[in-house]
């Protein structure tokens, strides 16, 4: 946008802004800081904006089951971003150099699966886990967890795809090169940064799951979000360790979000319209 | 192309549909017919046998209409998406009016905007409890300097509601903020410039030439967060479990007790897909919104 106007942020409007970030994160970093603080201090009022902080809340995680958990949630997001990726990107490839009937009854039919709320998948999966013997497995979640990334990798990397100059393929093509080859060695390479993107999307809308590893799992696959909600049930309520295990299950994704900030906008908004 | 690439590409696509098209048959077709089936039947877990029983195909459907806990949990999702709906585009517009101005720092500040929206949602469930707990809550404390006697919220039966709405807006209103932020970026220049130099103010800016503008896309958006809004499972299973009584208890949240508390696995897909019939339906209204709009662009 390089109209005439320039639209300069003033003063009063960069104050403004200032003012609303503080408080739209301010529940979030209230969290934050609480997460180094000592129990005492936690519970103390008013409370001290200026503290020695502690990492013991971490170090308390570090002995029980959380790094177990934690294991849990990175494999159960990996191994279904890769599922994903490895069925989902030459499908979005032949769907994006699809002319014929039906793209878009077919596209279509792949987006329902993404929209419907997570409770209509648990019920069948919770009885067919129950009767295979996949309950509290993390292959179970990485099943699961496929049934959402498939779709979104399809639907994320077809524009991708069609970033790419079909004058490319076809001249390889005349040369001799088959469609495969075209795809692998020529499109491919010139997708990837869209490939990393989804990647990460897959990966976060994985590891951001709650439901499925609460119905799915018990004690063995167990995943970090839900087990820092048990930090509220069973041992009390241990603040300490709830603020220390939040942060640390939403350290990853503040992370890859800052990475992927360009695709972050396409990527949530596909997942909208998905899931 | 030649004839013989022709076929190779429709080989070629065939063979990289196939297998995503098979798993998602098996992972999410297949347990789409499933749910139907059970539905079909009174299905309870401790009731072996009773996963097939087919005497009564339509039972579940006619308890339905009966079931208070069932009505109302569709009222009380009704309030909560429309309201929630409400605040997310009202307030995401504000914000992306707000920050729609060139400027390098603003745009960097544009990602932290985005923080309450990628964050885990058990993580923000997390940080709303800690808030609406009395004893460690700053807004309690903030209350009580002020001299303000704070209800509990989330054991209200008045105001329980209200914090989920709360705390879901928190959430979603990046989102909303997003949209409407794109869509204000593709308004060209010369509109206003022109509206200027009629001598038009700032309101009548707004209101004749921005607002016709976004309109489609604060409608847009406000119906993904329409559809999205049955989510809002971790803030009710976190906050109030449902409660008190069942003022917060949303049609998910009531499926989801009576499959893995109750038990009624049959009747809880019988829910669940009544559920999902209204979600389809707003979700193809989007859809018919988005093409008309295609349309007139």
């Amino acid at each position: 946008m390089s109209g005439p106007i320039r639209r300069s942020a003033s003063v009063r409007r960069l104050v403004a802004i200032g003012v609303t970030l503080i408080a739209l994160l301010s529940p979030f970093l209230w969290l934050l800081q609480m997460s180094f603080k000592s129990n005492d201090l936690i519970l103390q009022f008013p409370p001290p904006l200026i503290f020695t902080p502690t990492l013991q809340n971490y170090a308390s995680l570090w002995q029980g089951a959380f790094p177990a958990s934690f294991v849990n949630s990175l494999m159960s997001a990996s191994f279904s971003t890769a599922l994903a990726l490895i069925l989902g990107v030459p499908a979005a490839y032949a769907l994006s150099r699809w002319a014929g009937h039906g793209k878009h009854a077919l596209s279509f039919a792949i987006l329902v699966t993404r929209m419907a709320p997570p409770i209509a998948f648990t019920i069948p999966f919770f009885l067919f886990y129950r009767w295979i013997g996949l309950l509290d497995t993390v292959t179970g979640l990485v099943l699961v967890y496929t049934s959402f990334n498939l779709p979104l990798v399809i639907w994320m990397m077809q524009p991708f795809f069609e970033t790419v100059p079909s004058s490319l393929e076809e001249a390889a093509l005349v040369d001799g090169a088959s469609t495969r080859i075209v795809f692998l060695e020529i499109v491919l390479p010139m997708v990837t940064p869209g490939i990393a993107a989804t990647a990460i999307l897959c990966f976060l809308y994985a590891w951001n799951d709650f439901f499925f590893a609460l119905i799915l799992t018990r004690s063995n696959a167990r995943t970090a979000p839900v087990a820092v909600v048990n930090f509220m049930n069973y041992e009390g309520w241990e603040w300490g360790k709830i603020a220390a295990g939040g942060s640390l299950v939403m350290a990853p994704v503040l992370i890859f979000s800052l990475a992927v900030r360009r695709y972050l906008v396409s990527g949530l908004t596909a997942g909208a319209v998905k899931g | 192309m030649s004839r013989k690439g022709l076929v190779e590409r429709r080989r070629f696509n065939r063979l990289a549909l196939a297998p995503s098209l098979i798993v998602l048959f098996v992972i999410a077709g297949l347990p789409a017919i499933y749910l139907v089936v059970t539905s079909l039947t009174p299905f309870q877990l401790v009731n072996p046998g009773s996963s097939t029983d087919f005497n009564a195909p339509l039972r579940n459907y006619r308890l339905l209409p009966d079931d208070p806990r069932f009505v109302n949990s569709l009222w009380v999702q009704a309030k909560l998406s429309f309201w929630g709906v409400l605040f997310q585009v009202l307030l995401g517009m504000l914000l992306a009016l707000l920050l729609h101005t060139q400027s390098r720092v603003v745009e960097f500040a544009r990602t932290f905007f985005l923080i309450p929206m990628v964050l885990p949602p058990i993580v923000v469930a997390i940080i709303w409890k800690l808030i609406y707990t009395p004893d460690i809550s700053p807004l309690y404390y903030a209350a009580g300097l002020l001299n303000i006697a704070m209800p509990s919220l989330t054991s209200s039966v008045d105001f329980a509601l209200t914090a989920i709405i709360i705390a879901d807006t928190w959430e979603w209103l990046p989102f909303t903020f997003l949209m409407v932020l794109a869509a204000l970026q593709t308004i060209p220049d010369e509109f206003s410039e022109a509206a200027l130099v009629d001598g038009a103010n700032r309101l009548q800016i707004f209101f004749y030439i921005t607002l016709p503008f976004i309109t489609p896309i604060l409608v847009i958006s406000g119906m993904f967060r329409l559809i999205d809004s049955v989510k809002a499972f971790p803030l009710v299973f976190l906050l109030t479990g449902g409660g008190p009584g069942s003022v917060t208890e949303v049609t998910n949240y009531y499926a989801y007790l009576l499959a893995f508390d109750f038990n009624e696995i049959g009747y809880s897909s019988a829910v669940t897909i009544v559920m999902l019939l209204l979600v389809v339906a707003v979700s193809l209204g989007v859809v018919w919104m988005g093409r008309r709009r295609e349309a007139m662009a």
